[in-house]
């Protein structure tokens, strides 16, 4: 087990070049430039030209690429020139360093992700937790109660679930809980940084889960439909093999059967989408964030392209990707437990 | 028996401390200090509040944007200022004159400004003091020092062409051989007198000289390696406005407190600004209703809930802005090159409707380009731009129609506009106004922001650039030369609308009467002349040329608690250190 992961790890690297390398020619084949306009003002060929030079847009795609890659003092030592001059602007991916943020310019991309990344895993952590805690149960116990009006009721919540947007119940939550009762705050986020561990808030009193609930709520109901449903399909699916009805045959406890012989198996399909699941919620989601004034990393998802701050495109689709792939090997790791017939050595 | 009673507050930057409260009495000849405790301890007056965006910057030479502007506005004196209205009135600077020829004004600066820094350990805002332990205070050098800085093109600022006025700063940005940022006409005469000489005669160069892009900025801290785009962090900043910087969470929220050394703080009442980072208006709205938040925008579903309301119609304001709401027409694309049609379309679009029925926002419905409280702008009364007249209209396009032996069918005419929900509607709405009152079906069409401004440049191929298209223009500065003459004139302007083009993209205009009109005017000292000259530019564009069609001119649509009074800048950035909180 312990080469399979060092192999997967490995195979990080090629993934994570091909995705910033198609991602790095993509953003800058879209029309019009980070620093074409102010508001509705067009600038001056000669105003964009200055700006663009100060962040080596002017440079061939490829160098600013190798630039963006290696930092900018490999790039004085390998190609000297011009490209010597600027030495020191960036450290390169390989060191970690995101690079400037183009619209934000007094800001860095780590900066702008050290801020909104871990508010976005609390929230989507909490999301998760509550998408579990009400899917899987649901799930299972329509399963086992397929066809009765507690399979049909689950089934209309399940659906209402995953069918009713999220844009649609934040701002119901919003307008019905705070605005009418003024239980809650209508919107933000109840901690800020520093964050214990670099992402875990600093306070877990009221004002943090004041403002936590209706946004966990709304993000996690969403996640709940699709696993009750998924989990329902599974189970039903894994009672009809043939090693449960020998389990049964055992004359084992139906309890036992269930939860030691059918549960574990049938959490495959469920885990298998728990992994994208979980990569897509703790980087964020945009309309959530948007609609709660939560001030996380998805908006930048949305918002960088439309502002072309290319470094902050790079930089979040290559945390997103990161995360997506580690995601996909707990996922693989987690299979080999739950079904002892998959083996990876 | 004279009684007289000097009372006096000292107040932290943050005010989290109960003041402290010393009473001077004196009584016949004697003086006797009584230091007591308050009864109550003192409480800041907090100005909760939505900046709507994270700010792009706080550093005064790369902002653009509202936001920016408005932060900036608080932290930065210019050498002048905008009052409610809109006029130009001394800030930094006391007076100022300008040369017989127009072409060399001098500023006098106050010479108490201190530069301030907030200490974010002890919370306290500290003066600021240079190598040798004097006490810095804001000069000309500074001014001179932030104004070069912005021209400089390794600052990279985007607003730099605004100073294009000042002699030699075009060609320094454009980076032209054989001049330096030393040659760019700005200079400090003496400590608090500087001067700038500008390429032509320009009657609103006060406006100009106290914009954010030239307000004062402390070199000495810019120039520090170890500080570089860091500089305008909290606890590092060095400012000198009314407000300083207290706290910036970067996408969250971003706190001022009252700079209690401004030599003017007796006159400002709010002790702190409490601003979150909002973008979505529907949240923000919602907090105003929750009462976390004093003032928000009104988002457009929710006015006709907010005018019916008995709480919320008495907080709703509706106050005109100095921006304006036009459609452009690409005047060298048939059948937009003939300028009856061009007045066909111009007199069909029913703006009374458009605003009473669309926008809802109280808009006023333009005739012409420049909006209210902008200097030269034509008095309304003259009755300047094309009536609403359908009549009129389709006998313009009957006319060209016979001529070309085209029908309207015939005519295949694109509408594109920025993707976004507001401008598809009124998209929609006029082109319904052209189905009904002139009888032609246009296509409406939009693109993404950045995408979209690539394509209605005046050099994108004329097959692709759509006959008609939306714009929206804010003032940098309230004079008429920022409207007609930088967006519309066909030499020196954008000329998005291909006015006078010889070829197909513009490489050559060839140069209209507008166009002469407004180069007089800019250099015009007359401002009784320039108003004139700006009345016959604007009527020429708007009737003779129908060059583009003017719609509306914005407004704030805004709730406000009743606890505080504020005002609404039409231009420049907003005066919170002038808002009062009961």
């Amino acid at each position: 087990m312990g080469r399979y992961i060092i192999r997967r790890v490995i195979g990080f690297i090629p993934v994570l070049f091909i995705v910033a390398l198609f991602t790095f020619v993509l953003v800058r084949a879209i029309p019009g430039g980070p620093f074409d306009y102010a508001g509705d003002k067009a600038l001056p060929p000669q105003v964009v030209a200055n700006i663009e030079a100060k962040y080596h847009l002017d440079w061939p795609t490829h160098m600013q690429f190798l630039s963006y890659l290696l930092g900018d003092d490999i790039m004085g030592l390998v190609f000297g020139g011009v490209y010597a001059e600027t030495a020191g602007d960036s450290r390169g991916l390989i060191r970690g360093d995101l690079g400037p943020s183009l619209r934000y310019r007094n800001q860095t991309i780590n900066e702008i992700v050290a801020v909104s990344f871990p508010i976005s895993i609390q929230l989507g952590i909490l999301a998760l937790i509550i998408g579990l805690a009400i899917g899987l149960p649901m799930g299972i116990i329509a399963a086992l109660r397929q066809n009765t009006w507690i399979d049909y009721s689950a089934t209309f919540i399940a659906v209402l679930g995953v069918s009713i947007p999220s844009m649609v119940i934040g701002p119901i939550l919003i307008w019905l809980v705070a605005v009418m009762a003024g239980w809650l705050p209508a919107a933000t986020w109840g901690t800020k940084p520093p964050f214990i561990l670099g992402f875990l808030p600093s306070n877990l009193d009221w004002n943090f889960w004041s403002h936590a609930i209706m946004p966990s709520f709304a993000l996690g109901t969403g996640m709940s439909g699709g696993i009750s449903r998924l989990t329902r399909a599974s189970l039903l699916q894994v009672v009809r093999e043939d090693y449960i009805r020998t389990a049964r045959a055992k004359g084992l406890r139906e309890r036992v059967v269930i939860v030691t012989h059918a549960l574990k198996n049938s959490l495959i399909p469920v885990i298998t989408i728990l992994g994208p699941m979980f990569a897509a919620v703790v980087t964020g989601t945009f309309i959530i964030e948007q609609i709660f004034g939560i001030p996380g990393m998805g908006k930048h998802f949305v918002t960088s392209i439309g502002n072309r701050d290319y470094p902050l495109i790079m930089g979040v689709t290559l945390i997103y990707t990161v995360l997506l792939v580690i995601a996909n090997l707990f996922v693989d790791i987690a299979y080999a437990w739950l079904d002892p017939r998959i083996r990876y050595d | 028996m004279a009684l007289l009673i000097v009372a006096s507050m000292v107040l932290t930057a943050c005010g989290t401390t109960p003041a402290v409260e010393t009473v001077i009495v004196e009584i016949g000849g004697e003086t006797v200090v009584v230091t007591a405790t308050p009864e109550t301890p003192f409480v800041p007056k907090v100005l909760n509040l939505n900046w709507g965006a994270e700010p792009p910057t706080a550093d005064p030479a790369l902002a653009t944007d509202t936001t920016s502007v408005d932060l900036d506005g608080q932290l930065f004196m210019g050498l002048t200022n905008f009052n409610t209205e809109g006029e130009v009135i001394p800030w930094l600077a006391t007076d100022w004159s300008v040369s017989a020829d127009g072409l060399t004004w001098t500023f006098n600066m106050r010479s108490n400004i201190p530069w301030v820094q907030y200490n974010t350990a002890t919370a306290t805002v500290d003066l600021v003091y240079d190598a040798d332990g004097n006490q810095r205070f804001v000069n000309a050098h500074d001014v001179e020092y932030a104004t070069k800085r912005t021209i400089d093109p390794e600052t990279g600022s985007n607003y730099a062409y605004v100073l294009y006025i000042i002699k030699n700063a075009q060609a320094v940005n454009e980076g032209e051989e054989g001049v330096t940022v030393d040659d760019i006409g700005v200079a400090a005469i003496d400590d608090f007198t500087v001067e700038f000489t500008i390429e032509s005669p320009a009657g609103y160069f006060p406006a100009i000289a106290g914009m954010w892009i030239a307000a004062p900025v402390p070199g000495w801290v810019i120039d520090r390696p170890d500080v570089g785009v860091k500089w305008t962090e909290p606890g590092t900043i060095v400012t000198n406005g009314p407000y300083v910087m207290t706290e910036w969470i970067h996408g969250s929220e971003l706190k001022l407190a009252k700079n209690p050394h401004w030599p003017d703080a007796d006159t400002v009442d709010i002790d702190e600004i409490h601003g979150v980072i909002i973008v979505e208006d529907s949240t923000a709205f919602a907090m105003y209703e929750n009462g976390e938040l004093h003032t928000a925008d009104v988002p457009q579903a929710e006015i006709d809930r907010v005018k019916a309301d008995p709480v919320l119609s008495k907080e709703f304001t509706s106050v005109t802005r100095a921006c304006t709401y036009f459609y452009g027409m690409t005047n060298n694309k048939p059948p937009m090159d003939d300028v009856r049609v061009r007045q066909a379309f111009s007199m069909t679009v029913d703006k009374q409707s458009l605003v009473d029925n669309v926008t809802k926002g109280g808009q006023i419905p333009a005739a012409f380009f420049a909006a209210p409280g902008i200097f030269g702008r034509p008095d309304d009364d003259l009755g300047i731009g094309l009536e609403f007249d359908p009549a009129a209209a389709n006998a313009l396009l009957d006319e060209y129609l016979a001529e070309k032996g085209i029908t309207r069918e015939d005519l295949d005419i694109t509408l594109m506009h920025n993707t976004s929900e507001g401008h598809a509607n009124i998209a929609a709405a006029i082109q319904q106004f052209w189905l009904d009152n002139l009888g032609v079906s246009v296509n409406v069409e939009n693109q993404e922001w950045g995408v979209y401004l690539d394509t209605i440049r005046n050099v994108t191929p004329l097959d692709e650039m759509p006959h008609i298209w939306r714009l929206g223009w804010c003032a940098d500065y309230p004079d008429e030369n920022n409207w007609v003459y930088e967006v519309f004139n066909a030499d020196a302007g954008a000329n998005r609308l291909r006015r006078g083009c010889v070829d197909d993209v513009c490489t050559e205009v060839v140069l209209a009467e507008f166009d002469n009109i407004t180069e007089q005017a800019k250099a015009e000292q007359d401002p009784a002349v320039r108003k004139e000259l700006y009345t016959e530019a604007e009527r020429l564009l708007s009737e003779v040329e129908a060059a583009y069609i003017p719609i509306y001119y914005y407004t704030f649509v805004n709730v406000t608690k009743l606890e505080l009074t504020r005002d609404f800048s039409t231009v420049g950035h907003n005066h919170w250190y002038w808002w009062t909180l009961d």
